[in-house]
């Protein structure tokens, strides 16, 4: 607790926080954790290729990271005595990716949260309505839940493997934290995923204040997006007031009653100075332009994140000087709704547009780095921005702005985004490209992680994604068909194609044990039937029953390749 | 205050036509205020209508359109549209003045369009019903395409919603609050709905004097005084008390109207309209003696208690004592059919075909403060038109072209184009989405 007071600190002087927290790991040394004390400390990857960001790519070097430090980068870079020695041939290594917005580690640090609040009977709350299954909330504040511009997330990070294992896979060494619910949502804070405590993965807060136009749902005011508009310029001229009013007092305490203290309206002063900008999260055009038009009514310094429609916005976001954080979390073509067949042109549109946004920002001349977009599925950020890059972002384009251009967004590229001596030691190690390849390892703070399967958010491996060979074995003998399978969460969707016809699969589901069941149409010789498949899944191999009207039970059995994304069990050995 | 108001003011600033010249020949022209003139030109040029009359010469580069046959009639005015916007009603609190329609217009609705192909031309975009003192409004030109700064209509009084009745008492909701264990939000009566206003008016009386107290002092010289804190809810109730701001007011019972017009009288302003006023009829002189308008549905009734009284007499009867009236959709589509609303009125009451156009043009114009800009056909006024291929009343007849500023925003042979081009779009994006799986591995 003392810790987060101390972050807690008057606003004047929170920005200094980030020069405290620049060495992370010395600070969980003196926390003084048994295993990071006898975990090795110095690395040197040799024979890798080298993408630094701060000039052109090493083909065959070395890096060697100390104290969660990178104290030599070069292609004859002398690997030290006592350093771990990785073999990275084959290996590229990049500096550790940037999801420059994101929820992780914070979901279930609320849910935790509400918990023991809830056992505490909810006592010393400042008595604002709390909404419910709301996150997070501010302790003391004058304002309603969802009107906290002073909630900090570095309050509410949590050192969760379980969590930070999806990410890490798709390379991710650091996150923009952020409240994710409200209209005044909070401070973020940049973090990395990785330390022993919220203090140790702390790189910089707080970063920004971040603003969603989301009613609130309890039927408090305001409950509708006109409302929310006027809420936020209400505060925002209170917050004006609020300052003018303790200058006044400050200069002359006797001529007037002490005004009263306001951690909201005491937030909100770095924000109308201008030292910290405001990332509003909004997606559609008309959605970035009313953001727009507000951060130009207070002079704000904005950001957007999501974004699907910035591209339209492009000529002001430039003009302007406003840094995109685009999704990676493409739309998906709608599946069991009434918006599935036809599926509406703008939804078709928006799907077959969103991988070109990158490359149009780019042209363009806009800012920008890419955010998770709240997607669960970690093999979807690094293939959605492969598809950025087969729509016209070029592969170095993207790699920057996955690194050191959200290092410069985020105030952070004096110690993050590019492979550095005197950079802190967060790098993503992929087997041949990170785009085509896979990624191997990452380290964090100088310590190396190691990759393991997907997870989703409930922290269930992500075993039953990927494409399947499969036999299918039926009194109308044995039928090749092709699984592909997506999992979310314990849901699967996907496809059967190949002697069974081609059809969408439905009402799929997988255990953590790996139960695996689906229904889908087949077609047989004497027309379509339902068939309802039901097996488990081991390793690599799938079998089990096929159950259809009218026919014997069958089976069937299969296998996907190794090696695909997604495939192993959670635990299995890291294959750097 | 005054740096917001300076700003809104630019906001407004007409944007110069892009249009070209066009002429439009031989048709019969429906000038509403005017009467009836046959094979007639029209000249739109600079977004003006810059000349009527007969054998007009088309200056160079005129576009020339034949309209022999045809019919042109000013742009239709919706009073009371619910179109183009993301959100209709903060019904949270009894005052909800400081949000604003402009917030939440959403120039890319498709209903923008399809309302242009009936016609229609401007809107005033109110706020919902759910509260006493409810948002601002928005006035609108319907530039479909065109930037929401494009869009509002230049110089348009500024409004505000207000609501009485039912709705606001929320008979059937509160019962849901209660239900769900939330607190019920007062006024439950009519009673309660005038007690809000005065209560409103009130303390914008006392906002509005703790500013003059302001102004006064830092006009004598005072330095030190930290300047009052600014409240979005009382400065548009203090803008109603200056008369710089209308007032639209959802009503149906003679009863609470008659309350509203009493309140104004007190607190010295005037309502500018009655919105629906189903029972307008009973307080006609009432209503013409405090110089509001009425603005109502054609012929629609009995869909809730306080709607029985209502008769499709009303807008005919409201005319005859000298009360500016119009008939609305109340909706984000339905202003595509307002013609045929009109032409009700003949039907219902016997209004003249000028009166009957006057309900959905002129008197609209009227009722938002831009009577010298649109709502007839007169040389100087905006080139807001639109040609029919056959008399506006008659249910036969359909919307071919439509100007704004001289600006065609709709025109039945370009919608072919456009059908057109968007089938092949679609075509185009599915071939492309062909290739890309659609599942992520």
């Amino acid at each position: 607790m003392r810790n987060r007071r101390f972050v807690r600190t008057m606003p004047g002087t929170m920005l200094v926080l980030g020069t405290l927290a620049a060495s992370p790991p010395l600070l969980g040394a003196q926390i003084g954790v048994q295993r990071e004390r006898n975990a090795p400390s110095v690395y040197a990857i040799t024979n890798a290729r080298i993408v630094t960001m701060a000039g052109p790519a090493i083909e065959r070097g070395t890096v060697v990271v100390r104290d969660g430090v990178i104290t030599a980068v070069g292609a004859s870079a002398a690997v030290p005595g006592d350093a771990r020695v990785i073999d990275g041939a084959g290996l590229t290594v990049y500096p550790g990716l940037i999801d420059a917005n994101s929820s992780v580690g914070l979901a279930s640090a609320a849910a935790a949260d509400n918990a023991a609040r809830g056992a505490a009977g909810r006592g010393g709350r400042g008595g604002a309505p709390v909404q419910q299954g709301a996150a997070m909330s501010a302790p003391n504040s004058l304002h309603p839940v969802g009107l906290q511009p002073e909630l900090a997330a570095i309050d509410f990070v949590h050192a969760d493997p379980d969590a930070f294992s999806g990410p890490q896979s798709a390379g991710i060494t650091t996150i923009l934290a952020t409240p994710s619910s409200g209209i005044f949502r909070g401070l973020s804070a940049v973090v990395n995923l990785g330390g022993a405590n919220a203090q140790a993965m702390l790189v910089r807060a707080p970063v920004a204040e971040h603003i969603g136009f989301t009613p609130r749902r309890d039927g408090g005011y305001p409950n509708s997006l006109m409302g929310v508009f006027s809420v936020l310029r209400q505060t925002l001229l209170d917050a004006q007031h609020y300052a003018a009013e303790n200058a006044a007092y400050a200069k002359n305490p006797r001529a007037m009653r002490r005004p009263e203290p306001d951690p909201s309206l005491d937030a909100l002063q770095p924000v109308l100075s201008r030292q910290i900008p405001v990332v509003f999260d909004v997606s559609s055009q008309r959605e970035i332009e009313r953001a727009l038009d507000l951060a130009r009514e207070f002079n704000l310094r904005a950001m957007i994140a999501g974004g699907e429609e910035a591209d339209k916005v492009a000529a002001r976001l430039k003009a302007e000087n406003v840094p995109v954080l685009a999704t990676l979390n493409f739309p998906r073509r709608p599946q069991q709704s009434p918006d599935a067949d036809p599926e509406p042109t703008r939804m078709l549109r928006a799907r077959v547009e969103a991988p070109r946004l990158a490359s149009k920002l780019q042209a363009a001349g806009v800012k920008f780095a890419f955010e998770d977009g709240g997607l669960t599925n970690w093999p979807e950020f690094l293939a959605n921005a492969k598809s950025a890059v087969d729509a016209g972002l070029s592969s170095d384009q993207a790699v920057r702005a996955l690194t050191l251009s959200a290092a410069e967004i985020l105030g952070v590229a004096d110690r993050l985004g590019s492979v550095e001596v005197g950079k802190v030691a967060n790098l993503t190690v992929a087997r041949g490209d990170l785009f085509s390849g896979r990624v191997t390892q990452v380290f964090v703070d100088g310590t190396p992680m190691d990759v393991r399967a997907p997870t989703n958010a409930n922290g269930a491996a992500l075993i039953a994604n990927g494409t399947w060979q499969i036999t299918v074995t039926l009194d109308e003998g044995e039928k090749p068909v092709t699984l592909t399978l997506q999992q979310v969460g314990d849901q699967l969707r996907g496809t059967i194609q190949g002697a069974l016809g081609s059809n969408q699969i439905a009402d799929g589901s997988v255990t953590a044990a790996g139960d695996v069941q689906f229904r889908t149409t087949i077609t047989m010789n004497d027309g379509s039937e339902e068939a309802r498949f039901a097996g488990t899944i081991e390793a690599n191999v799938m079998r089990g029953t096929v159950r259809i009207v009218g026919h014997p039970q069958g089976t069937f059995v299969g296998t996907k390749p190794a090696g695909a994304p997604g495939s192993g069990r959670r635990g299995s050995p890291p294959p750097v | 205050m005054a740096a917001l108001a300076a700003a809104a003011a630019a906001a407004q600033q007409p944007v110069p036509s892009k249009a070209g010249p066009t002429l439009i020949k031989n048709a019969t022209v429906l000038t509403v205020t005017k009467g009836k003139l046959e094979n007639t030109d029209l000249l739109l040029q600079n977004g003006k209508i810059a000349a009527i009359g007969k054998n007009l010469s088309a200056p160079a580069g005129a576009q020339v359109i034949d309209a022999s046959g045809k019919y042109v009639m000013p742009g239709i005015i919706d009073p009371h549209s619910h179109t183009m916007i993301d959100a209709v009603n903060e019904g949270s609190l009894s005052v909800t003045s400081m949000v604003r329609i402009r917030d939440v217009l959403n120039p890319t609705d498709i209903n923008i369009y399809r309302q242009l192909a009936g016609g229609v031309t401007t809107i005033n975009v109110l706020h919902g019903s759910a509260n006493t003192i409810g948002g601002q409004n928005a006035v609108v030109k319907l530039k479909y395409g065109r930037d929401v700064d494009e869009m509002l209509f230049p110089g348009a009084m500024p409004g505000i919603k207000f609501a009485l009745g039912e709705n606001v008492t929320q008979k059937n909701s509160q019962t849901a609050a209660q239900a769900t264990g939330r607190p019920l939000r007062y006024p439950s009566t009519r009673m309660g709905q005038e007690e809000v206003l005065r209560d409103a008016f009130t303390r914008a009386r006392d906002y509005k004097a703790t500013w003059d107290d302001y102004n006064a002092k830092v006009k004598a010289g005072d330095k030190t005084s930290v300047a009052p804190e600014r409240d979005l809810e009382l400065e548009p109730l203090v803008e109603v008390l200056e008369g710089k701001r209308y007032v639209h007011a959802h009503s149906y019972r003679a009863d609470e109207m008659l309350m509203l017009l009493n309140v104004a009288k007190e607190f010295g302003f005037t309502v500018k309209t009655l919105q629906h006023g189903l029972e307008g009829y009973k307080i006609a002189s009432e209503i013409a003696q405090a110089g509001t308008g009425l603005s109502t549905f054609a012929d629609e009734w009995s869909y809730k208690v306080e709607a029985y009284d209502a008769i499709p007499y009303n807008v005919a009867i409201l005319m005859r004592h000298g009360v500016v009236a119009t008939v609305n959709s109340d909706s984000d589509e339905r202003a595509r059919r307002l013609n045929i609303d009109a032409a009700k009125m003949i039907r219902y009451g016997g209004l003249t075909e000028d009166e009957a156009l006057k309900t959905i043009t002129y008197n609209g114009a009227v009722q938002l403060g831009v009577q010298d800009k649109v709502g007839s056909i007169e040389v100087g006024k905006d080139a807001d038109v639109v040609i029919w291929n056959g008399d506006p009343l008659s249910v036969y007849s359909t919307a071919e072209t439509t100007f704004i500023d001289g600006e065609i925003f709709f025109d039945i042979k370009r919608d072919q184009q456009m059908r057109q081009q968007a089938a092949q779009e679609r075509a185009a994006l599915e071939a492309q989405d062909r290739g890309r799986r659609a599942i992520v591995p």
